[in-house]
């Protein structure tokens, strides 16, 4: 070891006069501390074990993986010593080989990426099915994915069961979004040169787009003609549900999403105390008077004792609102709203629209269950909408108010014109990621018994002739899930660019 | 203001009539707001009242028959006549739906709060590895924040459960992790876990005094350096006396415990457990008992006379005393075979029809027991060491894993879905915290000459919680609600089982109202402890 570290020591100072101290190299990158000593230790036996596994599993690619691993360390490593590197070996420097610990963790990350992407191209198109006939299929002896199920079924997953018949409407829907999209590309340009009543009608036009869409997809009349109404329950289901769920969510609650936090903000004048304290004070006698004698007399324990006494709890109750609203009942009905949904989980929240919902409601009216969870999802949506314009309205300054103020615009208008501009620019990565937690929300649609796309991709193994394909049905979906959510993210980014948020 | 009013000089400006002031008309809105509300909520209570009636009225009545609102929620104490599957405290179908409900919650609990432990580390390593020096583990981290963040945690549930865990090999085949003794297989995880004996609390207050010590140390020496100006190295220091007093503990538990032991027949000639050694020695004929195996291989011992030959042992299940003797036999390679009672009588009696030669429990136990037995004067309690705490490992015997600990395929993977999702949202908080620190003080920290450590732990660290705590506070909420859609993977937690009563005994209004109630005083609690935390460490402004 000796003669060898000064044979190269001897080759690297002639060449380049460069001293290179061995013992010192030591020193910085190992004997450190105890603590990187042990690390090392521990990593280098984790690589050789992991190294030798995979070398006896798959000697050809992990020998050849290996190779090019030894082929470029050493590369590095004379480009070190001699202080002169070729753009390539710097960047290999800079980004993989950059310390001992790196150098070991880029082999065994190259290894086991190699083993999964081996393991997951054999399973997914090497030892796969694609055929779409059950029966062919189950003649065939395949151990990786039955894609051909998810094939066949392509069409329950885009639309469930919506009538073939009726199938124009859907076509119809496409296009129009589509004829809208092209000419919005250009006339929602910032530099766009035409007319400003051309965008203006092009705004109003994309917002009758949710209104027409409803009613063709809902169908209007009886049950018969061309626009026949359709059973959402039933009919509704695969893709076009879950994208039915995730606007109209987003459209319903933006709006009910800027109200609650404007109201939550809200500083009007509240109802007088003397008003407040009056009623509860009526209230609570008469409470008193007439229930709680009597419930005190039934009471079979402590806690029914002390529930008898509820007259007081409206004297708190009158307390705490006076307190901390000043009587002010927009605030008070937005917070208290705001905090409730914040604070239980989306399924209680369906789970109330399917279950109870109908409870509140007189006997003879029923509400179709996807209206309700339609409804569910926006509600629920709206309080964590109004969360993120609250943010967005606390950056605004308060110079920005008394400019508006002294403009002589009235409340609309400043909001209008003023705050909501910049408060809803700052905030729009925010509500991106709202909206995109939203659209992946609608999965739990699947949990109270409508056919969203996972509810389909469940519904793929409970056919009889595929019968417990799970797994490839799941891989679709999150593809599906995975293109929707990056779509949005980016659309974010753009419009973030665009609007020049952190800029000014 | 007067003298520029329009107007004979010395006149009041004329008052706002109260129906054109909007402050007033603000207030009868808001009072005409309180009255829709109420009227509302009004209409929809006799609604309720009238759906109940034609539901069977049921919901009121109270255990002697009569109907009253006070027995809104007597049903509570009715039999919940369900099983669960996992239960953190005793329950039976018998049980009141109170106690399934409270079964639920305690499942909840520690789903939530193993989760955030645990998506906590895996968050912060992703994180770190996120801002790595090394391309590939940077984007390895990135792929794996991308994709969990952008498909939604129902799916990753039903995949981990159905497409993962359900499909691992049967019990025989367990796959064992990374070589150690962690086995994966279709009825669960079987990890190793830690038995305590009774002799933890002496060793736990020994723990307890070292922490003092160490603070203490750590004090002093830190007045000392601030004195001298000298580094102590106090760290090192303080951490060494605690483990320090932390292994004499360990000794002085061992040492003192005497509360465990085996009964065995005096005729077996065994006073103390390195006897037992001896006993298999002669009774294998062989020298010394670590060459066994060896011999085995060799052929010059068959493993049936070993199996033959084989210690038997009673002992309780689920009692410390097991773990605590296996791991002596082991050590002193005595072949050995478990049977295990649910009652002490049982394994007294199967003890006494001479099933086992040895019977291990805690010696009050035995002593009681041997006073039962018709020959008791001819058995011999002999007391075994119990260390304060000793590690069970998972082994296959026959169709099922003993010792260790279990994770069921429901519980695991609804623990390990809220792991993965939530640990990619925390990356990301983490990866914004540490660069929201400026450059800037990581220099600063360098010029005054601070080690590595010191300017992670004095500079970054200290800003970064700053901006990682308010958000890490709405993804711990996030993963406690997330948690109810352990439904999915029926492993019954709050809600699971929430809906479980709900469908049996029909109580929609009433479970829904303790479910969501539950969750919103949870939701509150955390939010209410970390905001005390952020509070704490927030920058105090000038």
């Amino acid at each position: 070891m000796a003669t060898l570290y000064q044979n190269l020591q001897s080759l690297v100072g002639r060449r380049t006069g460069v001293h290179f101290d061995f013992g010192q190299f030591v020193r910085d990158h190992v004997t450190r501390a105890w603590y990187l000593t042990a690390w090392l230790l521990f990593l280098t036996y984790v690589t050789v074990r992991y190294t030798a596994g995979q070398l006896a599993a798959a000697p050809l690619t992990s020998g050849v993986i290996l190779a090019v691993w030894v082929v470029t360390v050493t590369l590095v490593v004379v480009g070190n010593l001699t202080r002169r590197h070729s753009p390539g070996v710097r960047w290999l420097k800079n980004n993989l080989y950059n310390s001992i610990t790196n150098v070991q963790i880029t082999l065994l990350l190259v290894l086991a990426i190699v083993a999964a992407m081996r393991g997951f191209y054999s399973y997914a198109v090497v030892n796969a099915s694609f055929e779409t006939d059950p029966d062919v299929a189950a003649t065939l002896a395949f151990t990786g994915a039955n894609w051909g199920a998810v094939i066949a079924n392509l069409r329950i997953f885009a639309v469930f069961r919506f009538p073939a018949e009726h199938a124009w409407r859907i076509w119809a829907i496409l296009i129009m979004l589509v004829v809208l999209a092209v000419p919005s590309f250009y006339v929602y340009r910032p530099g766009f040169r035409g007319r400003k009543i051309i965008r203006r009608i092009l705004t109003y036009v994309w917002l009758l787009t949710p209104i027409v869409s409803y009613v063709l997809l809902r169908g209007v009349g009886g049950e018969e003609g061309t626009l026949a109404t359709i059973n959402p329950d039933r009919f509704w289901g695969g893709l076009l549900l879950t994208v039915i769920i995730s606007v109209f969510a987003i459209v319903v609650s933006f709006p009910l999403g800027l109200l609650l936090a404007l109201g939550r903000r809200s500083r009007i004048t509240g109802i007088p105390a003397w008003l407040i304290w009056g009623v509860a004070i009526v209230v609570a006698a008469w409470g008193l008077l007439t229930s709680t004698p009597e419930n005190v007399r039934a009471a079979r324990n402590t806690p029914e004792l002390l529930l008898a006494y509820w007259p007081l709890l409206v004297l708190g109750l009158a307390y705490v609102f006076q307190r901390t609203f000043r009587g002010n009942v927009v605030a008070a009905f937005s917070t208290l709203y705001i905090e409730f949904v914040r604070g239980v989980p989306l399924i209680t929240v369906l789970f109330m629209a399917i279950i109870l919902f109908p409870i509140f409601l007189p006997p003879d009216v029923t509400i179709a269950s996807t209206t309700r969870v339609l409804w569910g999802f926006a509600l629920f949506s709206a309080a964590y909408l109004a969360e993120n314009v609250r943010g967005g309205l606390q950056a605004i300054t308060k110079g920005q108010y008394e400019a508006a103020d002294s403009l002589g615009l009235h409340t609309f208008d400043k909001y209008r014109l003023i705050i909501l501009p910049q408060a809803l620019r700052a905030v729009i990565p925010a509500i991106v990621g709202q909206f995109i937690g939203l659209f992946k929300d609608t999965s739990l649609v699947a949990i109270v018994g409508l056919f969203d796309i996972l509810g389909v991709a469940n519904s793929i193994a409970s056919q009889p002739q595929w019968l417990g394909v799970r797994s490839e049905a799941y891989i679709f979906v999150a593809a599906l899930y995975y293109v929707g959510s990056a779509a949005m993210s980016s659309y974010s980014r753009r419009l973030e660019k665009r609007l020049g948020v952190g800029e000014r | 203001m007067a003298e520029l009013a329009p107007g004979a000089p010395g006149r009041r400006p004329p008052r706002i009539p109260f129906y054109r002031d909007v402050r007033v008309l603000g207030v009868l809105a808001q009072i005409g707001f309180v009255v829709l509300f109420v009227a509302a909520a009004g209409w929809f209570l006799s609604n309720i009242a009238d759906n109940l009636d034609k539901l069977g009225g049921s919901q009121f009545i109270c255990r002697d028959g009569t109907s009253s609102f006070r027995c809104f929620f007597d049903f509570l104490s009715l039999e919940s006549q369900f099983p669960i599957a996992e239960t953190p405290i005793e329950y039976d179908p018998s049980d009141s739906y109170a106690r399934a409900i409270g079964v639920g919650l305690l499942n909840t609990v520690k789903v939530s709060v193993l989760g955030i432990f645990l998506a906590t580390v895996l968050g912060t390593l992703a994180g770190i590895a996120r801002l790595s020096q090394n391309w590939l583990l940077r984007n390895l981290a990135g792929w794996y924040i991308d994709i969990m963040r952008n498909t939604p945690l129902v799916l990753q549930l039903f995949f981990i459960y159905f497409s993962v865990l359900l499909v691992l090999p049967p019990i025989r085949e367990a796959i064992q992790l990374l070589g150690g003794p962690i086995y994966l297989s279709q009825r669960g995880i079987n990890l190793p876990s830690l038995v305590f004996t009774s002799s933890f609390t002496t060793w736990a207050a020994f723990v307890v005094l070292g922490i003092i010590q160490a603070q203490v140390l750590w004090l002093l020496l830190g007045r000392r350096e601030e004195k001298t100006g000298k580094p102590t190295n106090r760290a090192t220091w303080a951490f060494l006396s605690f483990l320090l007093i932390a292994g004499i503990g360990w000794r002085v538990a061992t040492t003192y415990a005497n509360d465990q032991g085996i009964l065995v027949a005096k005729a077996a000639r065994v006073r103390e457990l390195e006897d037992v050694a001896t006993l298999m020695e002669n009774r294998l004929q062989v020298d010394d008992l670590s060459d066994v195996e060896e011999m085995v291989a060799g052929g010059a011992l068959t493993a049936a006379a070993v199996d033959e030959a084989a210690l038997s042992l009673c002992v309780l299940e689920n009692a410390p005393s097991e773990a605590n003797l296996t791991a002596q036999l082991r050590r002193a390679n005595v072949p050995y075979r478990v049977e295990r009672f649910e009652r002490p009588d049982q394994a007294t009696a199967a003890y006494a029809a001479g099933e086992c030669e040895v019977y291990a429990a805690d010696r009050a136990t035995l002593a009681a027991e041997r006073e039962l037995l018709e020959d008791g004067a001819g058995h011999f309690i002999v007391p075994i060491a119990a260390t304060p705490a000793r590690l069970s490992v998972p082994r296959l015997e026959g169709l099922n894993f003993v010792g260790g600990a279990k994770l069921t395929p429901e519980f695991s993977a609804i623990l390990i879905g809220l792991v993965l999702y939530t640990g990619a949202f925390i990356a990301e908080i983490v990866r914004a915290g540490i660069l929201a620190v400026p450059r800037g003080q990581t220099e600063a920290a360098r010029a005054l000459g601070l080690s590595e450590t010191q300017r992670l732990r004095l500079v970054v660290l200290p800003q970064a919680l700053r901006v990682i705590i308010p958000p890490m506070t709405s993804q711990y909420l996030n993963l406690t609600k997330n948690s109810s859609l352990a439904q999915v993977v029926a492993f019954p937690d709050l809600w699971t089982v929430s809906y479980t009563t709900l469908n049996q005994s029909g109580r929609a209004i009433q479970v829904m109202l303790i479910v969501m109630g539950s969750y919103l005083a949870v939701s509150l609690a955390i939010s209410a402890l970390l905001n005390w935390y952020n509070q704490r460490i927030a920058l105090v402004e000038r």
